[in-house]
């Protein structure tokens, strides 16, 4: 008996065309429509995270408000690919490493339209900031806001690659934003002990960043359904 | 006995019809009171496998085996072995139902009698047929022809049939492919009862099937010398999430010919 053949993370991307047949190729394109979705659904959520720091930073009340009116659109490619996803399963009855792909883009696409709810957040917390007296103070959050984005394009790219090892990695990273959240919070204490006047403002700060901890946690999460499609195992990796 | 312990032990089992090589040095344990299913492309030697466990395959004249299929330990093609007694232990449920032109009672009844059943025939006719969920949709008609069930009826009645000598084994070769989806599920469930007192080994074609109903699931193909040869055995839930073997991914997620 042979075991353990060619399969290997990224072993099993393309298959020899030639030799399937045109049901199996119809399928073989609805997942990667599925895919394509969920990279567009991750492009999506990627612009919101930034233009809501953006407009947390520069107090554009604006900005904030199209980020709040821009989530609707995210909800609805998600609930798209749900139906998708659904639809391809009880048609198709896959297996293998087929139901293992749509579980992992189904589980993906919740965990970034919760992402979206994270940036419409902050969205909120930028207009309620926006209408206090002095500018932000905490640096710590465009980083934040950087830092959740490299990830999540990084996500994005070990789903697409079926990249256990980039999966792992950008896991590991999250390390660093928990670090930044947790600065915020000590800077956050320390100006309502400083400035009793500027507690909501801190308050607010805070919570911003809680939402970018809490966004790049939801990133490992697609970590996770990337290790999950590549090996089968489920595992915690930012446990 | 448990359920680790193997029924069958197949130790590079290969099966001819004359010079042909159906499959070749197969070796695989069966586990107790489980249901292993049998899968693979047609052609692939997953019937020829199934007969060679209750020496079906004798009753093909070109037909001989080497290498070894144990039963409880026992060489089941050893010169002392009767073939008819082991045909009684291990019974088989074949791909369309075959019920004898006779009445349900005695079909039922048919291989106790054979066999020199001296107990109480009414009692094991009625046991069998409880025992593969037919009993209330015949009560009251035991002498109608069998031959007057629908399908999935018949095929319950082969299952009757083949309970009421007491097997150990039940071997079923493709026991749905002539059921409708109700008489298929019912089949699958009674598969699911059946396997607290009988070891079962079923060939499917209905990859869907082997998922659903099957404990353990082994994948066999062909080579291009035309021989079925085993490629993976695992439990099944293992098999049709993360199977190990390129060759079982290939087939069982429909990337063939």
């Amino acid at each position: 008996m042979e075991q353990a053949t060619g399969q290997g993370s990224g072993a099993t991307t393309s298959e020899p065309e030639g030799e399937s047949s045109s049901l199996r190729h119809a399928f073989e394109e609805e997942i990667q429509a599925a895919r394509d979705d969920v990279l567009r659904l991750g492009a999506m959520v990627e612009a919101q995270i930034q233009r809501a720091g953006e407009a947390m930073m520069q107090r554009d009340v604006e900005l904030a408000d199209q980020v709040r009116w821009a989530d609707a659109e995210v909800n609805a490619l998600q609930q798209q690919i749900n139906l998708t996803i659904t639809s391809v399963i009880a048609r198709q009855g896959p297996m293998a490493r087929d139901v293992r792909e749509l579980l992992a883009f189904y589980h993906a696409a919740a965990e970034l339209e919760r992402m979206g709810d994270y940036a419409t957040n902050i969205a909120k917390l930028a207009q309620q900031l926006a209408a206090e007296p002095e500018l932000p103070i905490f640096r710590q959050i465009p980083r934040m806001e950087e830092l959740c984005r490299e990830q999540l394009r990084a996500a994005m790219r070990a789903l697409v690659d079926v990249s256990e090892e980039e999966a792992r990695a950008l896991c590991r990273r999250d390390d660093e934003l928990d670090g930044l959240y947790n600065s915020v919070y000590e800077d956050a204490i320390a100006l309502m002990q400083a400035s009793p006047q500027r507690a909501q403002q801190a308050t607010h700060m805070l919570f911003a960043a809680h939402h970018l901890e809490r966004l790049g946690d939801r990133v490992t999460n697609i970590g996770e359904d990337v290790v999950f499609l590549a090996t089968g195992r489920v595992e915690d990796l930012n446990p | 006995m448990s359920a680790d312990e193997a029924v069958f032990e197949l130790r590079e089992l290969s099966c001819y019809y004359g010079s042909f090589r159906a499959v070749r040095d197969i070796s695989l344990s069966v586990p107790h009171n489980r249901i292993t299913a049998l899968i693979g492309p047609s052609g692939c030697g997953k019937s020829t496998l199934l007969r060679s466990l209750n020496r079906m395959n004798d009753l093909v004249d070109s037909a001989r085996t080497e290498g070894q299929v144990l039963y409880h330990g026992v060489d089941l093609y050893a010169e002392d072995i009767d073939p008819v007694e082991v045909r009684r232990r291990i019974g088989m449920v074949f791909q369309k139902p075959n019920p004898f032109p006779k009445s349900i009672y005695d079909n039922v009844a048919f291989g106790p009698r054979v066999a020199g059943y001296s107990g109480d025939m009414d009692e094991l006719v009625e046991r069998s047929l409880r025992r593969a969920a037919l009993w209330d949709e015949v009560t009251d008609s035991l002498r109608r022809p069998g031959t007057a069930l629908s399908g999935g009826q018949q095929q319950r009645l082969c299952i009757a049939r083949a309970i009421a000598v007491e097997p150990d084994v039940i071997l079923m070769d493709e026991p749905c492919s002539s059921l409708d989806p109700i008489a298929t599920l019912r089949i699958e469930e009674l598969m699911h009862e059946l396997k607290e007192n009988y070891t079962i080994v079923i060939v499917t074609h209905n990859m869907q099937q082997a998922a659903r109903a099957s404990d353990i699931t082994a994948f066999l193909t062909v080579d291009q010398d035309r021989a079925g040869y085993l490629v993976e055995m695992a439990p099944t839930q293992q098999l049709f999430t993360m199977p190990h073997n390129r060759l079982t991914e290939d087939y069982i997620t429909g990337r063939f010919g």
